[in-house]
């Protein structure tokens, strides 16, 4: 039981985890995480077995992993509470009787002779250390005076305050993984959907979409009401990056998805023979519209957002995104079908019209509408406030260990034929060559009241 | 005067700042040094203006693609660089440290580099961007100045040892101690900008503060081997030469975790 006492207070132990830690979570960035087992198959072949088997293709959620990140946590905890009784002794309940030869083996430190009583010198010396905001305590024992002058010292607990900070921000990790609640849900404009999680239910109000000058998205921005027992208590638009908080559950615009279930197109007409002919018709898919001209109907029989032609030579979509728009439009002029084609929005010099008629028509897929529906994501991460906390610790902590510089001097005052000796050494937590300039001057103040 | 035009001086300026520092460090005379010392500056001013107007120009954060985080970075590089100048006065760290930068302004303007302003994309459109991203390249550019400070450690420590009489200026303990005060600025930059603003982003555009995306692991990868470097010098005492490999070493994961994780693996903060 001593012996693992003693590994979790060890500093070497910390590094060696330190470094496994490093090393296999890098491992976890060149391994493509939580795939399906086929994927793995298909990349690394006979390798995947043994990487499923040691659950690298989860690894960060593998229990190995975890017991990595159990054992740091609790090598933290061990060391910094071991460090912490005596530095708190030390910081709180200082021993101020000392010896004489403590304050030689320091590496800043003197010793002066003062023609003055030890009372005079006493009290100078007390006026200059407090002139520069040291706290001074002090007693007396066998006609010797002993002084102890410190000033910030936090700076002695901040990689405590930093450990501290790392600990909070695990249990966050902990807390989050498991009371988390996450669901998305897939709105159309003026759906309410259940939360019964959240004891609530959610409207859309509204859904917008709003893109930039080249058609790129911009935003999406969904007004979103939280009803509660059929009654509204709360509306807000809520938009990427700003999310609607209620109750400890959030609500954050994810991303959207088209409904391709009856989409219509906008096509322009022109005809080569005639430049300045246009004609803009706007149709639903499966829709026959007649044109005023020549007798002639037209119609769009398909409609794929992201048109490709398969290995097995189908035609068909690669997504449900709009990243290839393509209608499939028929002609007719009585009952004889005179024209039939694919026309692409993206690519109109690819469009392939094969007519039975000679007709001098283009075509031109100039736009399509369809409902989208708005992706909202609902959390509750009771783990997130930990990791704010934690946050502040960590940053509060790295400030005092490298910015707040405590700083200590022990003084031994002994009065002799009227004269005063005195001993003098200082400890710094940080940049200690500016603690020995102080220290310096404190001393050649002291020398003028010789 | 357009950003590019700037940007172009601002890169002229450094290069001929980069051939004095050089030809300081053969010819040992310390003016040529402080001559190269003011062309950075004064490139240092044109390049704060191009960035400011491609601030304007673009109308969000100067980092959304690579061009112009490279250039930020070389920004805040230099910008590193005269704040350690200016208090620890090691001239003989700007020759290797102006290469970097020269480095990265030429990556930037490479043609690989697209440089053209795009507009942003949902997710990035928030103050976040440049909280998160400017203040981890700030703690990025410190980690490349305690590279090179420990590079040239290396070599001086090496020196000294050969010929032990000699004592070289800087001295290898200064270049040591200012090593370590590049890291006691830059980890707290990095911690505070890469991961701590990066965490709160994640989680008001995102909706969870940690994902395990390949940028964020390889952060606290870096995080981890400058712990390790500090673990090792403040508690075991381990100053010198392993010092320096390790904050060499957590230069180079930082430098992966820039470029790397872009260009190898993918993930959430594939975006330029």
């Amino acid at each position: 039981m001593k012996s693992i006492f003693n590994l979790f207070t060890s500093v070497k132990f910390t590094i060696v985890l330190l470094i496994f830690f490093t090393l296999s979570s890098g491992l976890g960035t060149f391994i493509p995480q939580q795939r399906s087992p086929d994927e793995y198959v298909a990349r690394f072949g006979q390798l995947a077995n043994v990487l499923i088997g040691l659950q690298l293709t989860k690894l960060y959620q593998s229990l190995w992993f975890i017991v990595l990140l159990c054992l740091l946590a609790l090598n933290i905890i061990v060391c910094t509470l071991n460090r912490l009784s005596p530095k708190f002794k030390k910081v709180f309940r200082p021993r101020l009787i000392i010896k004489t030869k403590e304050l030689i083996a320091l590496k800043i430190m003197t010793k002066l002779k003062i023609n003055k009583s030890l009372d005079t010198t006493k009290k100078e010396l007390k006026r200059e250390l407090s002139s520069r905001h040291y706290r001074i305590k002090e007693t007396e024992k066998e006609k010797k005076a002993f002084l102890l002058a410190r000033k910030k010292i936090l700076g002695w607990f901040g990689a405590d305050v930093v450990h501290l900070g790392i600990i909070i921000i695990l249990v966050g990790g902990i807390t989050s993984g498991l009371g988390g609640f996450k669901k998305n849900l897939i709105f159309s404009e003026g759906e309410v959907l259940d939360i019964p999680e959240a004891g609530i239910k959610l409207r859309l109000d509204k859904f917008e979409t709003e893109y930039y000058p080249n058609s790129s998205v911009k935003d999406w921005k969904s007004t979103l009401t939280i009803l509660k027992k059929d009654k509204p208590v709360l509306s807000r638009v809520i938009e990427v990056n700003h999310p609607l908080s209620y109750k400890g559950f959030v609500f954050y615009q994810s991303s959207v998805e088209w409904d391709w279930t009856n989409p219509s197109v906008e096509i322009w007409i022109k005809k080569s023979k005639n430049p300045s002919f246009l004609r803009k018709i706007k149709l639903k898919v499966g829709e026959k519209v007649r044109l005023e001209y020549e007798n002639t109907q037209i119609a769009v029989l398909y409609f794929f957002p992201d048109f490709v032609i398969n290995e097995r030579n189908e035609i068909t979509t690669r997504s449900l995104q709009p990243n290839n728009p393509a209608a499939f439009i028929e002609g007719w002029q009585a009952d004889e079908k005179i024209f039939s084609g694919w026309i692409f929005t993206r690519f109109p010099d690819y469009s392939r019209i094969h007519s039975n008629k000679e007709t001098d028509f283009s075509f031109e897929l100039k736009d399509f509408k369809t409902d989208q529906f708005s992706v909202i994501q609902v959390r509750k991460d009771p783990g997130a406030n930990f990791i704010w906390a934690g946050c502040t610790l960590l940053m509060l902590g790295l400030f005092l260990a490298f910015y707040w510089s405590s700083r200590e001097i022990k003084v031994i005052l002994e009065e002799m034929f009227g004269k005063t000796e005195i001993t003098a050494g200082g400890v710094a937590s940080k940049n200690k060559d500016a603690f020995q300039v102080e220290f310096k001057k404190i001393a050649a103040n002291l020398r003028r009241l010789n | 005067m357009n950003e590019s035009i700037l940007f172009q001086i601002a890169f002229i300026l450094y290069v001929i700042s980069a051939i004095l520092y050089f030809s300081f460090l053969f010819s040992k005379k310390e003016n040529t040094a402080g001559i190269g010392f003011k062309f950075a500056f004064v490139g240092l001013l044109f390049h704060t203006i191009a960035l400011i107007l491609r601030t304007i120009e673009c109308g969000h954060a100067p980092f959304t693609n690579m061009y112009e985080s490279l250039s930020f970075l070389s920004w805040a590089s230099i910008l590193a660089y005269i704040i350690i100048e200016a208090k620890y006065k090691i001239l003989k760290a700007g020759p290797y440290f102006i290469l970097i930068v020269i480095a990265l302004m030429a990556l930037a303007s490479s043609p690989l580099m697209p440089k053209e302003a795009t507009p942003l994309v949902p997710a990035l459109q928030s103050y976040w961007l440049w909280l998160h991203v400017s203040v981890t390249l700030f703690g990025e550019a410190f980690f490349a100045m305690a590279f090179i400070t420990s590079i040239m450690y290396l070599r001086t420590d090496l020196r000294e040892k050969k010929n032990k009489v000699v004592k070289s200026s800087p001295s290898s303990e200064k270049l040591d101690s200012i090593s370590y005060r590049c890291i006691a600025i830059g980890f707290p930059l990095f911690t505070l900008g890469g991961l701590i603003f990066g965490m709160i982003w994640a989680y008001k555009a995102w909706g969870r503060y940690w994902s395990w995306d390949p940028k964020e692991t390889w952060s606290l990868i870096t995080w981890f081997v400058f712990a390790l470097y500090l673990h090792t010098r403040i508690v075991m005492g381990w100053k010198g030469r392993l010092s320096a490999y390790i904050a060499a070493i957590g230069f180079l994961a930082a430098l992966f975790t820039y470029f790397g994780v872009n260009y190898l693996l993918a993930g959430l903060h594939s975006y330029g």
